[in-house]
């Protein structure tokens, strides 16, 4: 299993359902030194907002999910949403 | 077009705002439009001294705009204001449309109630102390001609305004396949159920292994159920209030909350003055608000902004300008 791998299944899972073109997310794992790891994601424009949420509370629930599981195999987990 | 504006009072603007999304029944901000109408101060030093509240008008926003893409059961515009399963339009084509996106933006013509979630799942819930200068039937207006042939093609097509809002059996499927593969994208093992009670959509997780998602102070589990929201919001026109727990983590919280807010409004009872709790998310606050309600001589309220909003319980006296 490849560092990261379960945030980013789960990133992935929780931001494609979200918006509206799932082909357009991208996700990418960027190794943070040791024991971290970056996820940036990308999608379409017009689903930033909704992958954000209203004063970011979308954004933030995906960040707490994300470290929950890069707490499943040990690793801290940021995330980067980017345009 | 028809809104019920609830208006609200609040030591800040987002606690009025907030006290008027739970009146309207609304699960966050983005489903109101907010009208401030009088920001408010805070007071000296973090006290209720020298504070003006800040006062609010609230209503349901439409479900459209930045919904499209429904689920796919060709959500077709249904013809009757409020009833269950339409299959019309089951041609799959995007009949309802643009025109009624059209008629929807302006206004008069279109009594249908806003928020078709909150008219249809929350029907009940409806604003108590709303200002009612707008509220009316429920019913379409006359001259409201739904024809869906109209504009059907052109502009626009995916903003399709108005498609109603899935019956809460359907936001449940919807809940409990997502919380799934949730679960499958964690690697974890674990049942979802859901329950629809008093029209609230329960989703329940058990399994060991999802133990995993609840988190310190079950900051995990909230987040899977702001996404939960954010899922059926989006698939299907509205939400309706939803709770989660995980192995029965919630329901140990909510009575160690209950207990814990009882002996703070006794103390309050005894003492005076105000106690702040420590800061916690909305449905702990929630369960603090509940509490304290059920307790005569005593109101809660609550204070900050996220992460650290809080609830303060205070001597019940003056009922100002509710």
């Amino acid at each position: 299993m490849s560092k990261g791998e379960i945030a980013e299944r789960v990133v992935r899972y929780v931001v494609s359902e979200i918006v509206d073109e799932p082909d357009a997310v991208e996700l990418e794992m960027v190794d943070d030194g040791e024991d971290s790891a970056v996820a940036e994601v990308r999608t379409a424009k017009s689903d930033m907002g909704r992958v954000i949420g209203r004063r970011g509370r979308v954004a933030r629930a995906i960040r707490t999910l994300a470290g929950a599981a890069g707490d499943e195999e040990g690793i801290d987990v940021q995330v980067e949403f980017l345009d | 077009m028809v809104r019920e504006w609830v208006e609200a009072t609040g030591s800040t603007v987002d606690i009025a705002v907030q006290a008027a999304l739970q009146e309207l029944g609304l699960e966050s901000r983005d489903q109101a439009v907010v009208e401030v109408i009088k920001e408010g101060k805070p007071g000296i030093l973090g006290s209720a001294w020298r504070a003006e509240d800040a006062v609010v008008k609230v209503m349901a926003k439409p479900p459209d705009r930045k919904r499209r893409r429904r689920r796919g059961r060709g959500g077709k515009n249904r013809g009757d204001g409020e009833s269950g399963e339409d299959t019309r339009g089951s041609d799959g084509t995007p009949t309802t449309t643009p025109d009624q996106r059209a008629k929807g933006g302006k206004g008069a013509e279109r009594p249908r109630r806003e928020g078709r979630g909150k008219a249809q799942n929350a029907g009940e819930r409806q604003p108590v102390k709303a200002a009612g200068e707008t509220r009316e039937s429920t019913s379409r207006g006359a001259g409201e001609p739904r024809d869906r042939g109209r504009g059907g093609q052109s502009g626009e097509p995916e903003r399709t305004p108005r498609e109603e809002e899935a019956s809460i059996e359907e936001q449940a499927k919807v809940a409990e396949d997502f919380v799934k593969g949730l679960l499958g994208a964690f690697g974890l093992e674990g049942t979802v159920t859901t329950t629809i009670d008093d029209d609230i959509l329960k989703i329940d997780v058990t399994g060991d292994q999802t133990e995993a998602l609840v988190g310190r102070k079950g900051v995990i589990m909230q987040s899977v159920l702001e996404i939960t929201r954010t899922v059926v919001q989006r698939k299907t026109f509205g939400a309706p209030r939803m709770r989660i727990d995980i192995n029965g983590y919630a329901e140990r919280r909510r009575e160690a909350l209950k207990i814990y807010a009882a002996r703070q409004a006794e103390r309050v009872l005894e003492d005076g003055g105000e106690v702040m709790l420590e800061p916690m998310n909305a449905a702990d606050r929630k369960v603090v608000h509940d509490a304290v309600a059920e307790i005569a001589g005593v109101r809660s309220y609550s204070e900050g902004e996220d992460p650290d909003r809080a609830v303060v319980i205070s001597k019940d006296e003056a009922n100002d300008d509710e």
